[in-house]
């Protein structure tokens, strides 16, 4: 599956895409709102996984891009250290697909990625 | 080029054996002056190539030991994964082996940990951990922990508390009564970190106050574990006023209703903000009882109490406090009068038509709250 990460901590974005590469996914890695849309456009991945606060763009407003780009299609997964009710609201209401507060469990999150790469399968 | 040579100095003879001393002596000062800046501007050019230089190499050394510490933690954190049959010991390479030896790269490498380990949750987060320890990390933060300045024991606090070093919380115990607040600070979310509700014993010894943004951070902290019965009667009545304040927001936050009379005691407390704190208590835990002794102390109190007690009587109010709060209709503040206003028509029907009568014999602003009001019912 490919994969698009948006993550401006870069320690952090060396280990998503560690693992997500470790289970057999393409990962493209960016640590910015704007260049995230950027390589959505321009590689159409089939996930997307995104942090909140980014530089240039939130997630929030990459939900809202991605899910008007691609209405029936690529899922977006949130990965944001803001677990606040109405945050996990509005992006739930944009049309995020799952929300995963931080700290997260790397096992688990590669979990919830393996799902959405069954239904690609099915 | 011989010719130009010998034609300045002989050209420069001709000329000054024209002018006055005077002027040549300028001259002379002239030539020093321009000689000091070349040489300042030498000096300077050096400086700045040798620092360029030195930043350029400190940079790619940075780089280098960057690299190497995310390798380790990406190592650490995947370990179980790599291999399938974990050893003990996460391997570390010589190379990183040999640079914990620098104080530097041990900062970084450090600072690397405790930002995965902030994101990151189970047998990863474990790894971490366990290749702090390998590393004996922690050596160093408890000599941290004896540095005569307060952001080095602050910082080292809160690296024992992220890596979960419970085993040290005796160490980090007297800090949670620094005189320092940041220290203090640290010391008491560790404690409270490792303890949960235990762990507020800190509030029996402190004599330095609790900042109001401390108190929220341990309000949420403790809202991440499960409750725990814990004697707060004692920092009810404690002297310093932090402690009674904190001790009242746990009373409304985990609805100890068995300490009503002790808050109620709270209302003649000499200071503001804890008469403030037990209004706003007595708001969510109340006996029909309650809103006589607040009205009792009313004329006692400032405007901002005041307010309060109004803003609290529209959850406590009952239909004999309904002369009381028609009385504030009349007041000049508007705030006043919407509160009043409003803790009226939370009374019920009675309540409501004893505003709508006292409406129709005032005019403006009272048929604009009244308005209002009924906007906010009908919502």
């Amino acid at each position: 599956m490919k994969i698009l990460v948006a993550e401006d901590d870069q320690l952090m974005l060396k280990m998503l895409e560690f693992r997500l590469k470790k289970d057999g996914h393409e990962v493209i890695v960016t640590h910015d709102g704007r260049e995230a849309l950027e390589k959505i456009n321009d590689f159409q991945p089939d996930l997307v996984i995104t942090d909140i606060m980014m530089p240039y763009l939130s997630g929030l407003e990459i939900i809202g891009a991605v899910k008007k780009k691609y209405p029936t299609g690529t899922p977006v997964i949130i990965l944001s250290g803001m677990g606040q009710e109405n945050v996990v609201m509005e992006a739930f209401q944009l049309g995020a697909d799952d929300y995963i507060t931080k700290p997260f469990s790397p096992n688990e999150l590669s979990v919830r990625v393996r799902r959405f790469d069954m239904s690609i399968v099915k | 080029m011989g010719t130009l040579f010998h034609f300045l100095p002989i050209n420069l003879l001709a000329i000054t054996a024209f002018l006055p001393n005077a002027l040549i002596i300028k001259l002379h000062y002239q030539a020093i002056v321009i000689l000091f800046i070349i040489c300042l501007m030498i000096a300077l050019l050096t400086y700045m190539l040798f620092y360029m230089y030195f930043k350029s190499k400190h940079e790619k050394k940075h780089v280098k030991w960057r690299i190497i510490s995310d390798l380790l933690i990406r190592k650490a954190v995947f370990y179980d994964d790599d291999d399938e049959e974990a050893e003990t010991l996460i391997p570390v390479t010589k190379r990183a082996e040999k640079l914990m030896r620098n104080k530097h790269f041990r900062a970084l490498l450090t600072a690397e940990i405790l930002s995965a380990k902030k994101n990151i949750t189970g047998t990863s987060a474990e790894n971490l951990i366990h290749l702090y320890q390998q590393l004996n990390l922690e050596k160093y933060a408890l000599k941290n922990l004896k540095s005569r300045y307060w952001y080095i024991k602050a910082k080292a606090i809160q690296e024992l508390t992220v890596m979960e070093m419970k085993e040290f919380q005796t160490l980090l115990y007297p800090f949670t009564n620094n005189h320092n607040e940041l220290v203090r600070m640290e010391a008491q979310t560790a404690i409270v970190q490792f303890q949960g509700f235990e762990g507020l014993r800190f509030l029996d010894i402190i004599i330095y106050p609790i900042s109001d943004w401390q108190q929220i951070k341990l309000l949420q902290q403790l809202s991440n574990v499960p409750p725990v019965y814990i004697d707060i009667d004692g920092w009810l009545k404690s002297a310093n006023s932090s402690v009674v304040v904190f001790a009242l927001k746990l009373a409304r936050n985990y609805h100890r209703f068995e300490l009503h009379d002790l808050i109620l005691s709270c209302l003649d407390h000499p200071n503001p903000e804890v008469r403030l704190q037990a209004i706003h208590c007595l708001c969510e835990m109340y006996t029909d009882e309650t809103s006589d002794q607040l009205i009792s102390r009313f004329l006692k109190e400032s405007f901002r109490h005041q307010l309060a007690m109004i803003k609290a009587m529209q959850n406590i109010g009952s239909e004999k406090d309904i002369l009381f709060l028609l009385s504030l209709l009349d007041d000049d503040n508007h705030e006043m009068k919407l509160s009043a206003a409003r803790a009226l028509a939370s009374i019920g029907k009675s309540g409501l038509t004893s505003l709508q009568d006292h409406v129709k014999s005032a005019g403006y602003p009272l048929n604009e709250i009244l308005m209002q009001i009924k906007g906010e019912l009908a919502a």
